[in-house]
């Protein structure tokens, strides 16, 4: 009685258009039209809607008859469906490699509204997700006819693949899955094109027919239709092997949970019979109002697994990759991996009580499932609950098949369920609140005051899918429909649990007594749910049963669309807790050197780093997704890219959501840093470069990595520097060329954290020290110079007292100070240097310092610089404010060729180097520069306490830089010492790196212009892309247009008539709950009837 | 129950267990709640409720007991158990290093996080798998000593340490202990934190770590809501109080053996 009601209320309810709200919009993370459809029919990520059309499927019906398959002659519309089989009018639709049909009216053509998309989601009742209609892979057809019929009707009869024999007369074969007749509903055009759509999908269908038939052969039906029916005998297949049933399960081995009497499993076993008879199998199975109803009575054991499969669609997923299960296990033999550890304490602890897991069969079963889903998915790896999950599976299905389910159950059932954050846990606890909320605001207002948590007794219940909350026969009955219709069904039962268990919840006062009233209900499931009844049929009626009804009945609804509403009205604040949680946890397990920075900092620090690994990603996945979607363009064309981005994209990164990201590479840490040190800022932002010579310093190291061309953000570019490259290589400790957060702490910790000059003059040396003996060589020197003038080029705030913002308003002479000082400081190295004793080899001199050089072009833009700027003062003079006058001429390049110095550490015959006590000592003699190691270099990250504006100003503050007059070179006085860079001489025309400390700064101002012009030239490009796409698109969706319109009014009209179907089937005993009425095995619709053997027709496709 | 004549007073006390997966949370629960002990338990999901009572000498202590999930992932939802406890167990394994490090990260969690004044238990379960080299440990200081002092030099929280340590256990894994008595014991009163070795299987010092929880709550703490429902909830507090009982009683009536003697339930 009660499925009666719930049927025929279900039929009134089909109506996508109570469902409000756009839901094809992907940027909110709601799912996409493509993604909606494979939902529906429950088809692999690969799939997307092509096509539709509405159309009416006709069946034959079970009393009709062989007559009653031959379409006869003079069909037409009016008189086909009223004498022979079941008609459903729906949708039709078709995929890549699916043609799918529902009585839902779903469309996900482009221009489909929202809610026309969203219509399988809505108030699903006793139909299921899917309506009634079929999932039909194309590989599984056999044989597509259209029938000629009268003029403006285009039908088609498709006949599918079957496992067996015809069989004769005299020996009947197993019966052939039921011939589809298929009449379209649309103008000839549009049925055409549909058909020809089929026609291309048919023909690529014919790879896949072998896949096909292996994975059918692990269908249970398979051998249950074939043991029956075939003539030939069941223990023998036709080739003479031995037929042996396929694996269905630890059960077979270990008993099925339950007492098969009392489930009546035979007679549940004879309905499916005669349904899979009738509406044939696995892949060629219809959907009829019974199919639901046999589900939510309770799956027989033998079948359990095959149906699971099927309405969950693990079974498409499948029949795509059979050899995924197996190929993963051998592709990863042997490895090891945190997951790995996780699963292998939790073997001996997965439903213990159950026999099978006490066997090393069912244990090594579980191992190699959850081992080889960790390996395709590494980021959810293993959650607990898995494996109770999975140990229930393995009692029904065989380990490949759960491997399957598990995937589709993680993937796409209970997303974000198992993830390293476990944020689909959460939320949905959270959505289930606030439904116990709207539902029950007794309870709930009952639950608050007394401050119960009530996720502490319901987030198990979805984790688990009720199976270690219910006794295992009735966590499988909750699956078999949670397969079917979704994970609303999880919402449905946990909400008529509360419902029912109601009154003794209110008198429960603490989290004790509530989670005992719930744990004994559970143990009374089995039990009468009205054992003082006088009516014999009320007694036999089990809390269960009541409480599907409830769950079903009461809370119908709520449907798939209710939870997605909720999800994303929850979402931002889920997510933000975790984040807080993570970054709370991450920030004090960083390790005892953190602690030298202040919570603040390392706070800040966690942030920017997380935010620029995440932005990076963002804006990988939109080159990516422009990529595909041009690529797709191309190709065919795609609902998907109509709806944007699949839906996950927008949020890919998100820490909450996992993180794919822990580690920076180069490229975002200089971002990261641009972000907290003004110097890390390039100094020519995305400006259209006009002169190339000068991008030659930097070419080198842009050709030794694969060349970023991403904007970058909304914040401010990068420079490149080889500075970053030593700070980059010194925080990288563990030498894996990508920085964690730890690392980023431990690098910055030291200078930010000292305060202390001596320290910090030491780090700087060491960055130059490359084999850390204690000394840097002339080379290196000059580069410590370089990077001091790069560090400082926008003035330093540290060094003043001044306050950081105002960093435009550095004095110029503070800088001018620091110019001089550098120079200086180099004049003085080199007076200082030590001869080096060890290395008396000059070729190996010269060799050391070429690493950096471009060879030819510098040389030719040496040689301009020469022309145009002669010569240098006296190399004595040190005439440091001048330096900034002239900035973009002097180079070490053009005063190499003079003969400077008597000083010995000039002689490139002899090299030098300078020791860490002298480097001190240089620097302590200089006031600016033993400013800078004192606060100032310390002071140029900003972090918390002076975080740096987020728009800093790009263009140097430092202005004499790049628009000085050349003119006013004539004050040019780099000091002399030096200019005789070793390498111009050692290898003649060649510009060594020490090209130049000036030569740099331009260098970096000339390369970023470059890089920038790259940056806007494919930009330009990628907008063109776009424009051009948009209006191929346009040009498609015209074309849509019309075929859509009509589409609509035809769907309109149809509307009338899915109103109609439930008059046909209420009559349908539904009481198989209570008393299993079946009827004997019918004999009819086998494979012998030739349908339309005398209909004019022409064959589309046969293979 | 033995009291249960005398009218002592009662207070509620709320504890939550936290520790790595499999370390044994469950079982000393299942240890203290129904002194019993499972081989297989299945890992708990989320979290587990029990309750436990505790006779002391002058007021009956009813622990509210909150078994959370061990594995890494799950760390994100115990602010949701942990808020508002007065106690707190934090469990880790003695034959596993890398355990004792994660019970660090959560003391240092709980003394930010939870609520101020929280009593702090550390445990080292699983006390009875070290038992033939028990003696052994006693004498073998000497060779112990040195890797607890190469931790204690790397600093309390250093993964890095723990990982190193964990390398040079596997080369002597001739006893099963891998944390010793005196590296723990030493970091647990650093951080003022109870102690214990305990072993869920054989009951050892088990009941020992709930009395001392029971007599190191301030009395002051012991007031606030867990009074106010006690006296305040009526006819439903009684109902409460009774369902409470015959359920723990029920199970606890059976072994109550040796090992909890200061736990007079
Ligand atoms: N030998 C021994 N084994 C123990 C002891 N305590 C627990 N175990 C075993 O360790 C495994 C894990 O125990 P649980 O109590 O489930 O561990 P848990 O900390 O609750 O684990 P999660 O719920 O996953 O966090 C089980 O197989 C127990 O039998 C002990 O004292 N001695
Ligand atoms: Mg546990």
């Amino acid at each position: 009685m009660f499925l009666q009601n719930l049927v025929q209320k279900a039929q009134q309810f089909i109506d996508p258009a109570v469902l409000p709200g756009p839901l094809g919009n992907s940027s909110n993370g709601r799912p996409s039209k493509a993604q909606l459809f494979r939902h529906q029919f429950r088809l692999p990520d690969s799939q997307s809607p092509l096509y539709e059309i509405t159309a009416e499927l006709t069946l034959p019906t079970k009393k009709s008859g062989n007559d009653a398959k031959s379409p006869s002659k003079n069909w037409d519309k009016s008189n086909w469906d009223r004498d022979r089989g079941t008609h459903h009018v729906g949708q039709l639709h078709l995929s890549e490699q699916f043609l799918c049909f529902s009585t839902v009216q779903t469309s996900f053509v482009s221009t489909a509204s929202a809610s026309a998309s969203a219509g399988f989601t809505g108030r699903t009742h006793g139909t299921g997700p899917a309506g009634n209609g079929f999932t039909l892979p194309l590989c599984a057809v056999r044989r597509v006819e259209r029938l000629h019929t009268q003029s403006y009707v285009f039908a088609l009869s498709i006949t599918t693949w079957n496992g067996y024999d015809a069989g004769t007369e005299t020996k009947p074969g197993a019966p052939a899955p039921p011939k589809l007749t298929i009449q379209l509903e649309g103008s000839r055009q549009q049925c055409e094109r549909f058909c020809d759509g089929l026609k291309r999908g048919l023909r690529q269908g014919i790879k896949e027919v072998e896949n096909m038939r292996t994975v059918a052969q692990d269908c249970y039906s398979e051998y249950f239709l074939y043991d029956e029916f075939d003539a030939v005998p069941a223990t023998e297949k036709a080739d003479g092997t031995a037929r042996a049933p396929p694996d269905t399960g630890l059960g077979t081995v270990f008993k099925y949970p339950g007492n098969s009497r009392k489930l009546r499993d035979r007679s549940k076993m004879r309905l499916w019979h005669e349904y899979l008879k009738e509406h044939g199998r696995n892949t060629t199975l219809v959907r009829q109002p019974d199919f639901h109803r046999l589900i939510r009575v309770g799956l027989p054991n033998l079948l359990r697994g095959e149906i699971w499969e099927l309405t969950s669609g693990s079974f498409y997923l499948r029949l795509q990759k059979p050899k995924l299960y197996q190929d993963t296990l051998d592709k990863f033999q042997g490895q090891g991996s945190l997951a790995i550890d996780e699963i292998e304490k939790d073997l001996n602890r997965s439903l213990p009580e159950y026999a099978g897991f006490q066997s090393e069969e069912g244990i090594g079963r579980l191992r190699r499932v959850l081992t080889a889903y960790s390996w395709t998915n590494e980021e959810v790896g293993y959650c607990q609950a898995m494996n109770i999950v999975v140990a229930a599976l393995l009692i029904y299905l065989s380990e490949s098949q759960a491997f399957y389910v598990l995937s589709i159950l993680c993937d796409r059932l209970l997303p974000g369920y198992y993830s390293t954050t476990m944020y689909g846990t959460l939320l949905d606890q959270r959505v289930f609140e606030s439904l116990v909320e709207k539902t029950m605001p007794i309870i709930w207002d009952h639950l608050v005051k007394n401050d119960v948590q009530l996720s502490v007794v319901s987030l198990p219940w979805f984790l688990s899918l009720y199976i270690n909350s219910m006794p295992l026969i009735f966590a499988f009955r909750v699956l078999d429909v949670f397969f079917l219709e979704g994970p609303k069904v999880l919402f449905q039962i946990g909400l008529a649990i509360l419902r029912i268990n109601g009154e003794e919840l209110l008198d429960a006062t603490d989290d004790g007594t509530f989670i005992s009233v719930l744990k004994s209900y559970f143990a009374r499931l089995g039990e009468s749910a009205h054992p003082k009844s006088e009516n014999p049929k009320h007694r036999a009626i089990t809390n269960f049963q009541a409480l599907m009804v409830v769950a079903f009945k009461e809370f119908d609804g709520i449907t798939q669309h209710t939870i997605s509403e909720q999800r994303s009205k929850h979402k931002s604040a889920v997510l933000e807790s975790i984040e807080s949680f993570a970054k709370r946890t991450s920030i004090r397990n960083l390790g005892p050197e953190s602690k030298k920075l202040s919570t603040n900092d390392l706070g800040f620090l966690y942030d920017r780093f997380y935010v620029v690994l995440y932005e990076r990603q963002q804006r990988m996945e939109m080159i990516q997704a422009e990529i595909d979607r041009k690529a797709k363009l191309a190709k065919q064309r795609a609902s998907e890219i109509v709806t944007g981005l699949p839906t996950n994209t927008p949020e890919m990164g998100r820490l909450a959501l996992g993180a794919s990201q822990t580690q920076m590479d180069y490229d975002a840490f200089r971002e990261f840093l641009a972000g907290v040190a003004k110097w890390a800022v390039t100094d020519s932002p995305s400006s259209p470069m006009k002169d190339f010579s000068g991008g030659n310093y930097f070419t080198n190291t842009l050709r030794n990595r694969p060349i970023n061309t991403s904007p970058w953000g909304n914040g401010p570019e990068p420079a490149e520097h080889e500075f970053l490259q030593r700070l980059f290589k010194k925080w990288d400790i563990d030498g894996n060329g990508a920085l964690s957060l730890q690392n980023v702490v431990y690098g910055l910790a030291p200078i930010k954290g000292n305060r202390d000059i001596m320290s910090s003059i030491s780090y700087f040396f060491e960055l130059y020290d490359d084999d850390g003996d204690g000394k840097v060589d002339r080379e290196g020197v000059l580069r410590i110079s370089e990077a001091l003038l790069f560090l400082s080029r926008r003035g330093l705030t540290g060094s003043v007292s001044h306050g950081p913002e105002d960093i435009d308003k550095v004095l110029p002479s503070k800088d001018e100070q620091f110019l001089g000082a550098v120079s200086s400081f180099i004049r003085r190295c080199f007076e200082y240097a030590e001869p080096d004793k060890t290395e008396v080899d000059n070729a190996a001199d010269g060799v050391d310092l070429l690493d950096l050089g471009e060879k030819d072009e510098t040389g030719h833009a040496e040689t301009d610089d020469q022309s145009e700027h002669p010569k240098s003062p006296s190399p004595s003079s040190a005439g440091e404010s001048s330096i900034l006058a002239r900035p973009s001429t002097n180079t070490f390049g053009q005063t190499k060729s003079r003969v400077v110095s008597a000083n010995a550490a000039l002689d490139p015959a002899s090299p030098v180097h300078i020791t860490l006590p002298t480097f001190r000592m240089l620097v302590l003699a200089d006031e600016t520069l033993e400013s800078f190691f004192d606060s100032g270099f310390a002071n140029s990250f900003h972090l918390a306490d002076a975080p740096l504006p987020s728009n800093i100003v790009t263009s140097p503050a430092y202005l004499g830089l790049s628009h000085a007059p050349p003119t006013s070179g004539s004050g040019l006085s780099i000091p002399g010492p030096i200019g005789p860079t070793p390498v111009g001489i050692a290898s003649g025309g060649v510009v060594g790196p020490g090209k130049g400390l000036r030569g740099v700064l331009d260098n970096i101002v000339t390369d970023g212009m470059r890089v920038a012009a790259e940056v806007r030239r494919r930009m330009d490009e990628a907008q063109r892309e776009l424009d051009r796409g948009a209006s191929t698109r346009g040009t498609e969706d015209d074309e849509d247009d019309d075929g859509e319109e009509q589409a609509v009014d035809l769907l309109e009209g149809a509307e009338a008539n899915a109103g109609a179907t439930p008059a046909k089937t209420p009559a349908k005993p539904s009481m198989l709950l209570d008393t299993p009425v079946v009827g004997g095995p019918r004999i009819e619709s086998n494979g012998k009837a030739r349908a339309g053997s005398d209909v004019e027709k022409s064959t589309m496709f046969e293979r | 129950m033995a009291d249960s004549s005398a009218p002592k007073p009662s207070s509620s006390v709320k504890l939550v267990l936290l520790g790595e997966a499999a370390v044994g949370k469950s079982s000393l629960v299942l240890r203290f709640v129904n002194d019993d002990f499972q081989p297989n338990k299945e890992p708990t999901i989320g979290a587990a409720f029990l309750t436990q009572k505790c006779q002391l000498p002058t007021r009956t202590i009813k622990f509210e007991i909150w078994d959370t999930a061990g594995q890494e992932r799950f760390a994100s939802l115990a602010p949701m158990y942990y808020r508002n406890a007065q106690a707190a167990l934090v469990v880790y394994d003695i034959t596993k290093e890398s355990s004792l490090v994660k019970a660090k990260h959560w003391v240092a969690e709980l003394q930010r996080q939870a609520s101020p004044g929280i009593v702090i238990a550390l445990v080292g379960n699983k006390l009875d798998l070290c038992e033939d080299d028990e003696e052994a440990a006693e004498e073998e200081s000497s060779g112990a000593s040195a890797t607890a002092a190469a931790d204690d030099e790397e600093g309390e929280e250093s993964e890095a340490a723990a990982e190193s340590t964990e390398n040079n256990d596997e080369g002597n894994n001739s006893t099963a202990r891998k944390v010793s008595l005196k590296e723990a014991k030493s970091y647990a009163d650093e951080e003022n934190l109870l102690f214990f070795e305990t072993s869920a299987k054989s009951g050892h010092n088990v009941g020992e770590v709930f009395t001392a929880i029971a007599n190191a709550i301030p009395e002051t703490s012991l007031k606030g809501r867990n009074a106010g429902a006690a006296a305040g909830a009526g006819t439903q507090a009684a109902l409460t109080g009774a369902n409470e009982n015959s359920r723990v009683n029920l199970n606890a009536a059976s072994g109550d053996g040796g090992p909890k003697e200061g736990c007079a339930c």
